[in-house]
């Protein structure tokens, strides 16, 4: 059975980058365009691991990673913040909020193929 | 006696009007310049007024156009990864059969070498079986063929790099659309001031920004991995600190 990755980011074309690099390692993607989106379906879906924006309107990442860790039932799911946000102040949230991974956009198809067979393979 | 008091104050009184009328002479031209200038000014006010009126007309124009090339700029980089999905699903299958084949021919090379022993020995079959696998061993074509196919993945991992360009441009352009529609409130406000005028004030609302978007202003394109680098520095110490603490909380 394929492991399911949720991507949340409100950009489509990043939606896109993402479903390309890892579909092709018979990953599933389920794209959701914000932290809202996202946890009205993470307790739907038997999702394996989340990738993140943080900028995302409604419900923006760092909510959605405070929400998901909070959650008895998904506190377990690794996530990889993928973000155009690259200061210090940003990383050092995303990590305390309880993120496993940070990407840095523009991302390479092979580092976040990297980052998600770290947590499961 | 009264009246001669009176008399003195009524000429007193003159006096001061005199002097006020003399002082109203030299102020005269005064006031004549400021009426003038004032006269100047108000068509310049009324110029700058329209003008500001017709910049912030244009501003819904601009914005709108802004939006559509982030909406075209999108749709155009999804068409492409859509293509680059179908080449990387083709490179998919090329690498699928070249593999195959080497290992057809993996097995063509032990079943000739088990003929040879059995019936070899003989010049002409000898000779024969070498000019087969000269013709036959496609090896040295394929292994170029699977670097061939490598480095064009590469090149399509590339392009999907160079292709979030997209999301970066379209962040900045939001944040120039959300620039302007600070200005254009800025200049409507300053039309409402000029309340002399007949220009219409506009709406506001005209300006078509795409509602519940975000957007990061420092957003930038970079092929450096610098900012990773940095991240992966953060990201490492927080692990390294998170291990301490449950080491530490551990032994307490």
């Amino acid at each position: 059975m394929k492991k399911v990755i949720m991507v949340a980011d409100d950009s489509p074309s990043i939606r896109k980058f993402v479903s390309f690099a890892l579909t092709l390692k018979g990953f599933e993607i389920l794209p959701v365009c914000d932290g809202m989106e996202a946890l009205e379906k993470l307790p739907t879906k038997k999702i394996q691991l989340l990738i993140t924006d943080l900028n995302m309107p409604n419900v923006d990442g760092f909510e959605l990673i405070k929400a998901v860790r909070s959650n008895d039932e998904l506190k377990d799911i690794p996530i990889i913040i993928l973000t155009s946000l690259a200061g210090n102040d940003e990383v050092e949230k995303g990590m305390k909020f309880g993120a496993n991974s940070y990407l840095v956009k523009p991302f390479d198809p092979k580092r976040i193929l990297y980052e998600v067979s770290k947590y499961l393979n | 006696m009264k009246s001669a008091t009176n008399l003195s104050e009524l000429f007193e009184k003159l006096d001061d009007l005199k002097t006020v009328f003399r002082y109203g002479e030299k102020l005269i031209p005064v006031i004549q310049g400021l009426v003038d200038f004032m006269r100047d000014t108000v068509p310049l006010l009324e110029n700058i007024n329209s003008s500001i009126s017709e910049s912030t007309s244009k501003i819904p124009k601009a914005t709108n156009q802004i939006s559509n090339v982030t909406s075209a700029t999108e749709l155009a980089t999804t068409e492409i990864l859509d293509i680059i999905d179908i080449i990387s699903n083709d490179i998919s299958t090329a690498e699928t059969a070249i593999s195959s084949l080497i290992k057809i021919e993996k097995e063509k090379v032990e079943i000739l070498s088990v003929i040879k022993t059995l019936v070899g020995g003989n010049e002409k079959v000898d000779a024969l079986f070498e000019r087969y696998e000269k013709i036959n061993y496609v090896n040295p074509i394929l292994a170029p063929l699977t670097e061939l196919l490598e480095k064009t993945r590469t090149n399509v991992y590339n392009i999907t790099l160079s292709l979030q360009v997209q999301d970066i441009t379209a962040q900045q352009l939001a944040s120039v659309n959300h620039l302007i529609e600070s200005v254009q409130e800025r200049l409507t406000s300053l039309v409402i001031d000029f309340e002399v005028t007949n220009v219409s004030v506009l709406d506001s609302s005209v300006i078509q920004v795409p509602q519940n978007t975000t957007f990061d202003p420092n957003a930038r394109y970079s092929k450096s991995v610098d900012q990773q680098d940095a991240a992966d520095e953060l990201v490492k110490d927080h692990h390294n600190r998170t291990s301490q603490d449950e080491i530490d909380k551990l032994f307490s």
